[in-house]
């Protein structure tokens, strides 16, 4: 076996280990309640009660907030690589990226003057 | 030459789109955004045809982008033509847009973001590049086409548009996978180099050629929906219909010229060696096949219209059919001096057809009056006498389409037919042939309308909009509909000379 694919296999079995580790540990250790109040089968479990179904309409205005956090979640991305590989690619990459985020700059400059981010 | 004056008319663009979209933002006032756009087009335009003049890119120039980015002769071609159709496109919808209450700058900004699409997809010598570059147009149109919040059927337009676009870029994606899989490389000319070399080995391994006949028909059938092919072209009239008009313009001129030069790259260039390209088992049966459907078929259809854009939509579908006679005549049997012809009279085609599409649209334009378009003939009715001014350049532009000489369109046909004839496909030609008288009946139906009827009597009868912008883009592409079909010589050389850089 390839010695890269033995640690990503060692990697994945310490990674469930350690998850259903927790949740047995959590099965063990926990504090067992005596009454099967009502409460208990809430869907948030924190006092939080819900308003209403899921299936209802969403007000348009979050999907405008979606495309933003997959626009700045999508620059992360590019940035995350970029920034591992910078120190071998030198200027022109730093360059290239900085016009990268520059356009997207004046993607948010744009929304920002458009009032897209104001709740009204 | 430095490679920022080589990509010029691309960062010119890319230029232009952003400082519009931030002008639009800045800005309380948004009619000179259009002369904003027509600039831009117009100095993007410009830049690629100083290119041209100045002989090309130079080879060690155009290397530094290669392979994803091809600058030839065909790629500045393009970009000239694009340019001009982005250019009358803005024309329009500087009169178009206020006059219908749709005064937002954001118009102007996806018009141009997507124009990069166009020009990134013209100019992709590889499969990623020109995904990218076809999104990016797309994206921009989809929105263009269903611009018109408030209208029904703009909504639904942009709203087939878009699922239906979405569902041909994946098939045509997972097309590109497939053949990645199949010879382990996206640049398209080295496709070809695997597709022909000996190595390769269909006859070692029928598993990949069932690999890359399936790929093939993936990809062609994302282009053909690009192009508006029948049976990929239902969601045409309605995103046409829909989509104001100046948008409409933009995209059976941009977007079909964009999605033609690309079909042709990769099935001339990706596709064109001996056996993807013969006539047992490759493509050009197929491509012939979706030619006759698309004439016949939009012919057809649109004589039935009783709405002159939707029946302009149709003739649109029928116009990418006369294109792709070419593109099967641009194969020619592999006969170097046919194929040349056919890659020529496509451009030249494209070049004519986009001032004249575009002209026609701006036509219908200034016929419709505050907040309402013309739509159906009667609205058209009696125009010859009360706004003349109105009725001959629309004239000038139908009998184009229709192929009258002297008009451009003539011409056009003439050489995709000649073509077509010179590779051995008279029965080609002689379909297209009969597709264009048919097509001349509801060409000239606009005609009789315009001159010979006169409105019913209580009818309303719809004050024509004036605009300063519509009137120069009308004079603009006259001039050149006349100069396209007078003088075709120039512009002939100039298609012969890109279509031999297309290799």
């Amino acid at each position: 076996m390839h010695s890269g694919w033995l640690s990503v296999f060692a990697f994945l079995v310490v990674s469930s280990l350690i998850g259903f580790g927790l949740l047995a540990a959590s099965r063990v250790i926990r504090v067992r309640s005596k009454s099967d109040s009502p409460l208990k089968h809430r869907t948030y479990e924190c006092g939080e009660e819900p308003a209403g179904l899921a299936w209802m309409q969403f007000h348009a205005r979050y999907y405008v907030v979606a495309i933003f956090f997959v626009l700045f979640d999508v620059e992360a991305v590019f940035l995350f690589p970029w920034a591992v590989v910078l120190r071998e690619l030198g200027s022109a990459a730093f360059v290239a990226a900085v016009l990268f985020v520059v356009v997207l700059m004046l993607g948010w400059l744009y929304a920002l003057r458009k009032e897209a981010l104001q709740w009204q | 030459m430095s490679l920022w004056f080589a990509l010029s008319p691309l960062l010119i663009l890319s230029a232009g789109g952003l400082l519009l979209m931030l002008a639009d933002a800045f800005s309380e006032k948004h009619t000179d955004l259009a002369l904003g756009a027509f600039m831009t087009f117009a100095s993007a335009g410009i830049f690629a045809v100083a290119l041209w003049i100045m002989g090309g890119v130079p080879a060690e120039v155009a290397k530094l982008v290669a392979p994803w980015i091809v600058l030839d002769k065909f790629t500045l071609f393009f970009m000239a033509t694009l340019c001009l159709g982005g250019a009358l496109s803005s024309l329009l919808a500087g009169g178009y847009l206020p006059e219908h209450g749709l005064d937002r700058g954001e118009f102007y900004a996806l018009m141009i973001l997507s124009a990069i699409g166009g020009v990134l997809l013209v100019a992709a010598g590889d499969f990623l590049a020109l995904f990218i570059g076809l999104e990016t147009m797309s994206i921009g149109v989809y929105a263009m086409t269903s611009f018109r919040r408030t209208n029904p059927r703009s909504a639904e337009g942009g709203m087939k548009y878009y699922l239906l676009g979405s569902f041909a870029a994946a098939i045509m994606l997972y097309g590109f996978a497939l053949m990645y899989g199949a010879t382990g490389t996206t640049a398209l000319a080295g496709i070809r180099d695997a597709l022909a070399s000996g190595s390769f080995g269909y006859a070692r391994d029928p598993s990949r050629l069932t690999t890359v006949i399936i790929a093939m028909a993936m990809i062609l059938v994302g282009l053909a929906f690009k192009i508006s092919a029948v049976p990929f072209h239902m969601w045409t009239p309605d995103a046409y219909q829909g989509a104001p008009t100046p948008a409409t313009a933009f995209m059976s001129v941009v977007v079909k010229a964009a999605a033609v030069a690309t079909a042709m790259r990769v099935l001339l260039v990706a596709f064109g060696d001996k056996f993807s390209s013969s006539w047992g088992a490759g493509w050009p049966p197929v491509v012939a096949g979706l030619a006759v459907a698309t004439m016949v078929v939009a012919n057809l259809i649109a004589i039935r219209q009783e709405n002159v854009k939707r029946m302009l939509a149709y003739s649109s579908i029928a116009h990418a059919g006369y294109l792709l006679i070419g593109l099967v005549a641009a194969w020619g049997h592999g006969d170097p001096s046919a194929s040349r012809n056919g890659k020529a009279a496509i451009l030249f085609y494209l070049l004519q057809y986009t001032v004249t599409q575009a002209g026609a649209f701006g036509a219908l334009i200034l016929c419709g009056s505050k907040g309402k378009e013309a739509v159906s003939y009667e609205d058209l009715a009696g125009l010859g006498r009360r706004n003349p001014a109105v009725a001959l350049p629309f004239t000038l532009f139908l009998l184009s389409l229709a192929g009258i000489p002297p008009m451009s369109g003539f011409f056009g046909k003439l050489f995709i037919f000649q073509s077509a004839i010179e590779g051995g496909f008279t029965w080609l030609a002689v379909i297209g042939l009969l597709n264009s008288v048919l097509a001349a009946f509801y060409y000239l139906r606009v005609l009789v309308f315009l001159y010979m009827k006169e409105p019913q009597p209580g009818a309303v009868e719809a004050v024509p909009m004036k605009s300063g912008y519509v009137t120069a883009a009308m004079v603009l592409a006259s001039a050149l509909v006349l100069y396209f079909g007078l003088m075709p010589g120039r512009s002939l050389d100039m298609a012969i000379s890109a279509a031999q850089s297309l290799m």
